[in-house]
């Protein structure tokens, strides 16, 4: 009998579908193409709930699905490289093709309220993007191969691309798509030399081991990697420590860009160029989450290599600080939540980076579902400001759209991390993970998780601060224009999406309650069980991508350990009510400072650091200079010697094949007795030469 | 004698019935033609059916015998006729193969060309004759036979480069032609009178097997004739240094006469230059192992590179569209020597073989080239490049077969083209003749820069104000297309061929 395992492809074939009957068939169709969306998102959330619930093991004996499904280029010789597509799934597969269906089918409704309500043209392309946008993830998401992972981490931002610059007739979109095509590309560049470099060191890119009924038929690399260190093997003259360190750090490359983490996040804010649901669904909640999903697919992999994971640690815990400096002085509403999503997504990688990898699935979750709340909240406020996105022209809106608000300050309280709301369960299991590792691990790793642990725990005051300076100025206080005094009203189609988002942002942080789990006995750490799996058999033995294993081998290779400074349960408690205490004071500070009717800018308080913030540490500066100063004298050169010394080659001999062309072309004269002539002397040339020196006479 | 052909038992020249086709057909234009002998009088249909189907049929018969295995060695064997004077076997079958389909495409054609011209069944005439010739000489086993073969094709060939009486430039081509094909026979024939010297036999078994004697051989006198024969053949096949008449002859005979001689023409003077080296003068040439006592495979190696070498880069300059096709063709003589210069390698039947399908493949290709001149001269726009500018708004589906045409005579794998000089290359790389092969690369090289002249003025230049094609001639747009088809399909279709090629030319290695 088929069972769920059997229609995973078809979770991405749908939207896949979906967006071909846009692309050909939108024009015509009432909705202009979101109907099929609707319906093809629909169906994938139905299969993921289905696959998902199969990998629970409730609505199936297996519980994990790992197949190649299509060989594309087969490998003839011993030790070639077979390149496949297939579909790998477990409960990390499950959680993300639930949430990415899910947002999607959310984001499309909202479609219908953003886009459709208010007139837009050219909306077939648009569903078509968000079709083949969904279709790409959802297919990354259950890649079983890196090689394939590849190939749809490239898709989705391709349909980043198109749909950031989806109003190509204006100034900004097409420039903002643009820039993050090419950042992002940037850090695919050394993505794709870190794909190659995996399969011409292990020959596979499988992220887990192919079995059949019991055998392993195929391994993965992770595998092979972990067999490698422990055989003391080297790869092109390095250690295999250090080769797994240069091809992770080379992977890495693709995760920042896309993930937008320092110093190749400069994209992410004008990528809100794009349509508002756009951003939420790509920009917040599921591809820019795509690089620390691959982290956590291939972490495994990561484990082995205790630099890569300082790395990936300090570059969340900066992020997060960075970014969350950057959003206190914004104007715009989408720019605030931009550097709020980096910041965020700095969260995830610290977590990832300090050894938490179940926190920082748990951050992944609830950040796709209170971010995309977040922006589609924003999404209702423009409507109802006509497109005006600047806060200072707010105000007053709580009275005037009342969904709105009550959905928008859930998110805001699950994004500054008060308790209970989604957000405070699980930055602060992030922020306890990295702190209990810092403490436990050895040598300089230790030292480097705190670091990063101590910019993470900085930042929370900061997302406490900008995130209700966000709140107050826009629905707090008095309306500040006539636009927000009569805003336009939202219909269902907006009020629906944030609905089921605002209830999920206030609870979602239910799935995984670690402290109050640790502190009752209670086992309601359900995130936690269900990355762990059973402890004997099931699909952490088939896979080997359970907790279990995770965690022998931070302790075996990386050396990461838990220790408590204070006692387990008080350390707990201590780390939880720093982080909220730093939240609250943030949400208090920007209270006093603009929950007031007329609110004013306190921003020249800061003085030189205004600017700073303003420009955004000048990292755009810098990254122009770097294009303009460095990469166009270089192009120049690079050109100098093509036109010069190549062409010039090439010209020559042109021209002087064209000289011996003219020269032999004045052989034929015309005249038939020289032809006579040249046919005697040449007779009588070969003569001499074969018969008479040839040794015939 | 008796020889068995699918299963019926008949006499032995059943096997030329080929040829003999040819023959008839044009007796049968003599007599179509003197029911109304006055110039003009008769039907153009008849004349070009009747020439039409006489060379399908020797082409279909030839080809069916080529499927039977008559001639060789799975079939009958070689069948030798008239105490050897004329052989049947896979070579010969496959370049009548050659020869009557070229010329089947060229008297389609010639239907709509000669519309009004006075003297069509003369000209019918002289083309079916001519094939005879070449039919015959794809079989011609005998100094003797060759000569008179030789001639057969091409005293008639003289007649059709002229036959456009008016036009200053075809008989000039036809007079030059002539007088330079006079000087060449009578090389020939002088070379000829010196190897029946050196020898005693103008068979070329009896003259392989004289020449085997070793010392008694005088090594001068054969030497200046083998030399003389050779470039005898060279005016056949249009190679340097007697390559001269080609590009007159070409530039000025009506377009259709230019696709025969350069393709058919040139095709039955490699089959005769291959017969006799191959039959007579293996040993003399050191092929047999051994010191060569003439040492004609190299001089063979350096009329190939000077040939190729000449005829592109003269192509290359060139401002008449004919006039560049024509000095191509000489370049390809160049390409098709090398079945008679790379045979230093281990599989000599794969290098003559490769040459054999260059042959076949050019025959289309190059055939349709001239006769999508001929369409151009139909339709009265000028020689030059610049003259066919923006063709294709009027004529895509002509420009799109004339692209396919110079692609894949170029060797771009849009045709036959690219299978056959790729195995050419092959050929070369096995003969360790490296010098062979950077020519052919080089000069291919060069000569996609010329063909391309071409398509982009049809593609993509913009069109003359009076550009107009007023005209669609049915018969010369089927004989256009038909040849364009043939060359796409031999890509995908080579493998089918060329076993028959390769069987055929190995057989000559014994």
């Amino acid at each position: 009998m088929a069972g769920a395992f059997d229609f995973v492809p078809a979770i991405a074939a749908l939207p896949l579908l979906a967006f071909v009957v846009s692309l050909f068939a939108g024009q015509y169709m009432p909705k202009r193409g979101a109907e099929a969306g609707i319906l093809a998102t629909a169906g994938s959330l139905v299969l993921s709930i289905w696959t998902a619930l199969t990998v629970a093991g409730i609505t199936g004996s297996a519980t994990s699905y790992n197949e190649n499904l299509y060989t594309w280029v087969a490998g003839v010789a011993d030790g070639a490289v077979t390149l496949r597509l297939g579909v790998l799934v477990d409960p990390l597969t499950a959680l993300m093709l639930v949430i990415v269906s899910l947002i999607a089918l959310l984001v499309h409704v909202f479609s219908l309220g953003y886009m459709n309500d208010e007139g837009e043209t050219g909306l077939p392309r648009y569903y078509a993007g968000l079709g083949l946008f969904t279709a790409s993830m959802l297919a990354f998401v259950f890649s079983n191969n890196l090689l394939m992972a590849f190939m749809f981490f490239e898709l989705v931002g391709l349909c980043s691309y198109l749909l950031i610059g989806f109003w190509f007739r204006e100034d900004g979109p097409p420039s903002a798509a643009k820039k993050a095509f090419l950042v992002t590309r940037f850090g695919d560049y050394f993505f794709l030399i870190g794909v190659v470099g995996v399969f011409a060191t292990f020959g596979t890119g499988l992220f887990a081991p192919i079995t059949e009924g019991g055998t392993v038929v195929a391994e993965s690399f992770p595998q092979m990697a972990e067999h490698a260190l422990e055989d003391g093997e080297s790869f092109f003259g390095y250690s295999a420590q250090t080769w797994i360190t240069i091809l992770g750090m080379l992977v890495l490359g693709g995760v920042v860009g896309k993930s937008a983490q320092f110093p190749l996040h400069t994209w992410l804010p004008d990528a809100m160029e794009g349509p508002t649901p756009v951003s939420a669904l790509i920009h917040a909640a599921t591809m820019v989450a795509a690089g620390v999903y691959l982290v956590a697919r291939m972490y495994g992999f990561y484990l082995l290599s205790p630099t890569a994971l300082a790395v990936i640690a300090l570059i969340g815990g900066f992020t997060a600080l960075f970014a969350a400096t950057m959003g206190v002085v914004k104007q715009e509403l989408k720019q605030v939540l931009a550097y709020s999503t980096i910041s965020q997504y700095g969260y995830m990688m610290l977590a990832l980076g300090s050894g938490g990898y179940v926190a920082a699935v748990f951050h992944l979750t609830t950040h796709a579902i209170f971010k995309a709340l977040l922006f589609l909240g924003a999404g209702s406020v423009i409507i109802a400001m006509h497109h005006n996105e600047n806060m200072w022209d707010m105000g007053g809106l709580k009275d005037r759209m009342p969904v709105t608000y009550w959905t928008f300050l859930s998110g805001s309280l699950a994004l500054a991390g008060i308790v209970p709301f989604a957000g405070f369960w699980s930055k602060d299991e992030v922020l306890f993970e990295a702190l209990i590792h810092g403490f436990g691990s050895t040598g300089t790793l230790g030292t480097m998780f705190l670091v990063a642990y101590a910019m993470g725990l900085l930042a929370v005051f900061f997302t406490g601060f900008y995130t209700f300076r966000m709140v107050y100025l826009t629905f707090h206080g008095d309306a500040r224009t006539d636009v927000a005094r009569d805003p336009e009203p939202v219909g269902w189609n907006v009020k629906g999406p944030l609905s089921v988002l605002g209830i999920g942002a206030a609870t979602v942080g239910l799935i995984n309650m670690k402290p109050i789990a640790d502190l009752t006995g209670l086992h309601i750490d359900f995130l936690h069980k269900w990355l762990l799996g059973p402890e004997e058999g099931g699909w952490p033995a088939l896979t080997s991508t359970g907790l279990h294993h995770y965690e022998e081998l931070m302790h075996n290779v990386a050396g990461i350990d838990p220790a408590y400074p204070l006692g387990e349960t008080t350390t707990l408690l201590v780390s939880a009510l720093v982080s909220l205490s730093l939240a609250l004071a943030g949400v208090l500070v920007a209270r006093s400072l603009y929950n007031e009717p007329e609110p004013v800018e306190h921003t020249d308080k800061l003085g030189g650091a205004k600017t700073l913030l303003m420009h955004n540490y000048y990292q755009d500066e810098y990254q122009v200079w770097l294009a303009q100063g460095v990469t166009v004298p270089l192009a120049r050169a690079a050109d100098k010697f093509d036109q010069g010394v190549v062409d010039g080659v090439v010209n020559g001999i042109s021209s002087v094949s064209l000289f011996t062309g003219s020269r032999f072309r004045r052989i034929q004269s015309g005249v038939v007795t020289n032809y006579a002539a040249l046919m005697t002397l040449s007779l009588v040339l070969l003569l001499v030469v074969f018969v008479v020196l040839g040794g015939g006479v | 004698m008796v020889v068995d052909i699918a299963g019926f038992q008949v006499a032995d020249w059943v096997a030329l019935v080929p040829s003999l086709i040819l023959g008839v057909t044009a007796m049968l234009l003599f007599i179509v033609d003197s029911i109304e002998p006055r110039p003009g009088t008769s039907s153009n249909t008849v004349l070009a059916g009747l020439s039409t189907l006489g060379a399908l049929g020797a082409f279909l018969v030839a080809g069916y015998f080529l499927v039977l295995g008559v001639g060789q060695p799975r079939g009958t064997g070689a069948v030798d006729l008239f105490n050897g004077q004329l052989v049947v076997d896979g070579m010969s079958l496959f370049f009548v193969v050659i020869v009557g389909s070229v010329t089947a495409l060229v008297t389609l054609a010639s239907y709509d060309y000669l519309e009004g011209q006075e003297y069509q069944a003369e000209y019918y005439g002289l083309v079916i004759m001519a094939a005879t010739g070449m039919s015959l000489m794809a079989s011609a086993n005998s100094l003797a036979t060759i000569f008179v073969s030789l001639e057969l094709s091409s005293l008639p060939s003289y007649a059709l480069v002229a036959f456009l009486k008016k036009n200053r430039g075809s008989v000039e081509g036809g007079l030059k032609y002539l007088l330079v094909g006079a000087l060449s026979s009578s090389v020939l024939v002088y070379g000829i009178s010196l190897v029946y010297a050196a020898s005693g036999s103008l068979q070329l078994n009896a003259v392989a097997d004289a020449l085997a004697g070793g010392s008694s051989v005088p090594v001068g006198i054969l030497g200046v004739g083998i030399i003389m024969v050779l470039l005898g053949f060279a005016f056949k096949t249009a190679s340097v240094p007697f390559h001269f008449w080609a590009p007159e002859a070409y530039e000025g005979a009506p377009a259709p006469v230019s696709a025969f001689l350069s393709s058919a023409s040139k095709a039955a003077g490699f089959v005769v230059a291959f017969r006799v080296f191959l039959t007579a003068f293996p040993e003399v040439g050191g092929l047999a192992g051994g010191d060569p006592m003439v040492d004609w495979v190299t001089a063979v190696t350096v009329l190939a590179v000077v040939t190729m070498t000449v005829g592109n880069f003269a192509a290359a300059t060139q401002e008449k569209v004919k006039r560049m096709l024509a000095y191509s063709s000489v370049g390809h003589a160049g390409y098709a020597l090398i079945g008679l210069a790379a045979l230093n390698a281990p599989d000599q039947g794969f290098v003559l073989g490769a040459s054999m399908m260059h042959l076949l493949v050019y025959g289309f290709m190059n055939t349709g080239a001239f006769l999508f001149i001929a369409l151009t001269e139909h339709w009265g726009i000028g020689r030059t490049f610049q003259d066919f500018n923006g063709l294709s708004t009027q004529a895509p589906l002509a420009c799109a077969a004339m692209t396919v045409f110079l692609f894949s005579l170029a060797g771009l794998p849009i045709g036959g083209g690219f299978i056959s000089k790729l195995y050419l290359l092959a050929a070369t790389a096995q003969a360790g003749s490296w010098l062979l092969g950077a020519a052919l690369i080089v000069n291919s090289a060069l000569s996609l820069f010329y063909y391309s002249r071409v398509v982009k003025a049809m593609w993509i230049e913009d069109p003359s104000a009076d550009l107009e094609v007023d005209s669609y001639p049915s018969s010369l747009y089927a004989a256009v297309v038909i040849a364009a088809f043939v060359t796409f399909a031999l890509l995908p279709a080579f493998g089918l061929l060329s076993p028959s090629a390769f069987d055929a030319a190995s057989v000559l290695f014994g």
